[in-house]
């Protein structure tokens, strides 16, 4: 085995949290992108500014708010202490809501996006083939926004892949539970370890290469479809 | 109570519509005007698809809008043709036919394959929108419309965005759609032509305003009413078929007020049937002209008299018993003959001009 | 075809700034940040016009940076191994000298951590114990070594969170989220940290000592501003900065 255990520990963690952030996202950004998408709230571009935030925020700076945010005296660590649940900071579940934060705009932007282009006619046509909204955005706007969705997963899951800065902040660096792969190379780095980083550098490179791949390839299908 | 009565008010930026209309509550309703009329935001405002704040809309006796009350458009039972037919592109043709059979809770009124057989479209019911031409588009997305078994079915422009040959290739299905179903349609165009072939009643809007409106044959021979685009003004006698020589291939038609004789298309006897005249086809004596290639001479009464376009053109309607024509008369004939309204005037009307 | 012009001479006109006379740039160990601040403001006043700018972190990533070449004119280490070895590569143009033992405490901003010795890490309050990683942070190799020798080690490790340096271990502690940690003593005499916690010092018999020293480096020995910086940290106001704030060499304090 040319990776070592903590490696592919470190390794199959970040494709957990990667996918249970993506997943979450994708029940959570879609209402939010198909609202920003139809809304002509006049306060509408505050929400998408405010979404779009993580974008320009640096990550440790990110990281260190939800530090503060999830700490004892923070809002939401005082709001998980009356419900029960434990602190957040150190816990895989911390690190997927952080993420979730962090990853927000990039399953967000692309299905706004998708749904943007769909524009008023076929929800419309839906309307007056006695489809209820509801009905025409699963029938219709979905379908129709397909590719969007793809490309809002594949773009979801290889940023958080590659987050590092939020983790930094948060992790607390525990096997297991927050060493992530973008952790643990950085670790072999400090430690002088070149040769092992070099490895796992590798391996997710071909790795998101390989979704990459997928997502341009599928593309030209997509968008007949 | 079998009508449509539709009251909006409604203002939007550099556009105000103002329409309080009854509309018969069968047969084929044409709202005809220039784009920016109006016609296809009030055509949006009954389906419910603009909201017009205040107005009011009962079909039939059913409260669709009023101060109150508001039925989205998915709760109306009509139906709707957009101009282009914006086919769901990720269903097949029975896919897109299908989408408002499960969805429509009225009782049918038109079965899936009469509406497939109604367009002729049997054939295509695999395959992706993509792969139709525009007006196989056009007539899956009247299909389509008609599959929901809609108690109205609104039209908008349905062959605005079809060039001549598509229109030509339509029109006969549109006919039979009118003659085969009792369904009140509400059809917006800018074409007098779709007009003439395919109304019952008649509606005329200017700026986001009825001018006028009413049974067909009588407002298109209105004088008052901007109706006229291209080179002539038309008119329309509707009646059905009487007889037919066929030494000279002539049918005869009987309308109230007269006959006239036209070419002989096959049609059946006893066949209702649309004669267009066109207002260049008909001339006027005040003398009962003999010798004369003309076939169609009947006796009329001149109504009324109007400027046509060029300085030295009028238009004048005669009434020929409870039907009219318009003539068209140079200004310089109308002096010689010193035609006055109220006077009696005999009616020639070429029968090469007629079309069915 | 203006635009490119215009970015053009920006461009030049950004190099041109940047290039100026005696100037130095020294790495330093993120831990002497308070302390290094204070003696180059004290150097400054009394050599106007030289321009120091000082560059904190890791200090193995610093002595991988210089090896590759990085423009640094003196480094600071946490470890007195990493310039050792740049000397043995000849990329030192002075001896290496000590500046201080690193010393570990334990810090607390919620408990008294004054009145807490290891042992007291087992209790069942203290939830989280933060350390910097001992894979490669000097202070986090030693705080394991403590930990080890005082036979807490593995009574400790599922509390352990482990922070990338050691301002990231102090940060989870200071807010809140492990209720102590292991950190350096000039973090903990640094006046951010003093006013909101104790701290307890951990002997030194439990761990090996953490020698701190520094260098001019191969590119610095040409700048004379180098070596009268050198020298200035010789001087008593430097000396009484790095007491201040725990740099002390045996038999110092």
């Amino acid at each position: 085995m040319p990776l070592s255990d903590g490696d592919l520990q470190a390794l199959w963690l970040t494709i957990r949290l990667a996918s249970m952030v993506t997943l979450i996202l994708l029940l959570v950004g879609t209402p939010i992108a198909w609202w920003l998408a139809r809304s002509r709230w006049r306060w509408k571009g505050v929400v998408g500014a405010v979404v779009a935030l993580p974008l320009v925020l640096p990550p440790s700076v990110l990281g260190f708010y939800l530090l503060l945010a999830m700490g004892p005296r923070g809002p939401l660590g005082q709001l998980t202490r009356t419900l029960g649940i434990g602190p957040l900071p150190f816990t895989f579940w911390g690190l997927v809501l952080a993420s979730v934060f962090y990853s927000l705009p990039f399953m967000v932007q692309p299905l706004q996006n998708a749904f943007e282009a769909i524009g008023e006619r076929f929800l419309e046509v839906a309307a007056t083939l006695r489809a209820a909204p509801l009905d025409a955005f699963f029938t219709v706007a979905l379908p129709l926004a397909r590719p969007g969705f793809l490309t809002a997963a594949i773009l979801t899951f290889a940023h958080t892949v590659g987050e590092f800065g939020v983790v930094l902040m948060i992790g607390g660096n525990i096997p297991g539970v927050s060493r992530v792969a973008s952790v643990q190379i950085y670790d072999h780095v400090e430690a002088m370890e070149y040769s092992e980083a070099h490895r796992m550098a590798a391996v997710m490179l071909i790795f998101s290469f390989l979704v990459l791949l997928a997502l341009y390839t599928r593309r030209p299908e997509a968008r007949k479809g | 109570m079998d009508r449509i009565s539709a009251h909006f008010h409604r203002q939007w930026p550099g556009f105000t519509l103002e329409v309080e209309l009854e509309l018969p509550g069968r047969g084929v309703t044409a709202i005809f005007g220039q784009s920016g009329s109006g016609k296809t935001t009030l055509l949006r405002c009954i389906a419910g698809l603009e909201r017009a704040e205040g107005g009011r809309l009962n079909f039939k006796g059913e409260v669709w809008q009023d101060e109150r009350t508001f039925l989205p458009v998915h709760q109306r039972p009509l139906g709707y043709v957009f101009q282009e037919a914006s086919l769901f592109p990720h269903l097949t043709v029975l896919g897109n036919l299908r989408y408002g059979l499960t969805r429509a809770k009225t009782a049918p009124t038109v079965s899936l394959d009469q509406a497939v057989e109604l367009l002729g479209i049997g054939h295509l019911l695999a395959r992706k929108p993509e792969y139709l031409s525009g007006g196989e588009r056009q007539r899956v997305g009247i299909a389509r419309a008609l599959a929901v078994s809609p108690r109205l079915l609104l039209m908008d422009e349905p062959l605005a965005a079809l060039d001549l040959a598509r229109k030509q290739e339509i029109l006969p299905y549109l006919e039979r759609l009118h003659d085969e179903l009792a369904l009140p349609v509400l059809y917006v165009t800018h074409s007098p032509d779709e007009v003439a072939r395919l109304a019952d009643h008649l509606v005329v809007m200017e700026n986001g305003r009825v001018l006028g409106h009413g049974p067909l044959a009588e407002t298109l021979s209105r004088l008052d009413l901007p109706l006229q685009i291209g080179q002539e003004r038309e008119t329309v006698l509707v009646g059905t078929v009487g007889e037919r020589d066929a030494t000279w291939h002539l049918a005869r038609v009987d309308f109230p007020g007269g006959s006239i004789w036209t070419r002989d298309r096959a049609i059946p006897l006893g066949q209702r049937v649309r004669v267009r005249v066109p207002s260049g086809g008909v001339s006027l004596c005040l003398t009962r002209p003999e010798d004369t290639s003309i076939l169609n001479i009947l006796p009329g009464q001149v109504e009324e008299i109007a400027e046509d376009g060029h300085p030295g053109l009028t238009l004048v309607r005669v009434r020929l018993g409870e039907s009219a024509v318009l003539a068209r008369v140079t200004k310089r004939s109308l002096a010689a003959l010193a035609l006055t309204p109220g006077q009696p005037v005999w009616v020639q009307i070429k029968s090469a001009a007629v079309m069915e | 075809m203006k635009l490119l012009k215009l970015l053009v001479l920006a461009g030049a006109l950004l190099l041109a700034t940047t290039a100026h006379a005696e100037k130095i740039t020294i790495a330093a160990a993120s831990d002497l940040k308070f302390a290094l601040d204070e003696i180059v403001s004290g150097f400054k006043a009394s050599q106007p016009g030289s321009e120091i700018e000082v560059i904190y972190g890791s200090s193995g990533k610093f002595q991988t940076q210089i090896q590759q070449g990085a423009p640094f004119d003196l480094f600071f280490s946490a470890d007195i191994a990493y310039p050792r070895e740049l000397a043995k590569l000849g990329l030192a143009a002075s001896e290496v000298k000590p500046y201080a033992v690193g010393r570990i405490v334990l810090w607390s901003n919620s408990l008294d951590a004054s009145k807490m010795t290891l042992a007291s890490l087992s209790a069942p309050e203290i939830g989280k114990i933060a350390i910097a990683n001992p894979l490669h942070a000097p202070y986090g190799k030693r705080a394991e070594e403590a930990l080890r020798a005082a036979g807490m080690w593995d009574k400790v490790q599922e509390k352990l969170v482990l922070g990338e340096n050691i301002a990231n271990t102090a940060q989870f502690v200071q807010t809140g989220n492990a209720q102590v940690g292991i950190i350096a003593l000039s973090l903990a005499l640094n006046p951010e940290l003093a006013k909101s916690g104790g701290y307890f010092l951990i002997p030194e018999s439990l761990h090996s000592p953490l020698e701190q020293g520094y260098i001019i480096t191969k590119l610095g020995g040409a700048k004379p501003l180098a070596h009268q910086f050198a020298d200035y940290l010789g001087a008593k106001p430097a000396q009484d900065i790095m007491k201040k704030y725990g740099f002390v060499l045996p038999g110092g304090k």
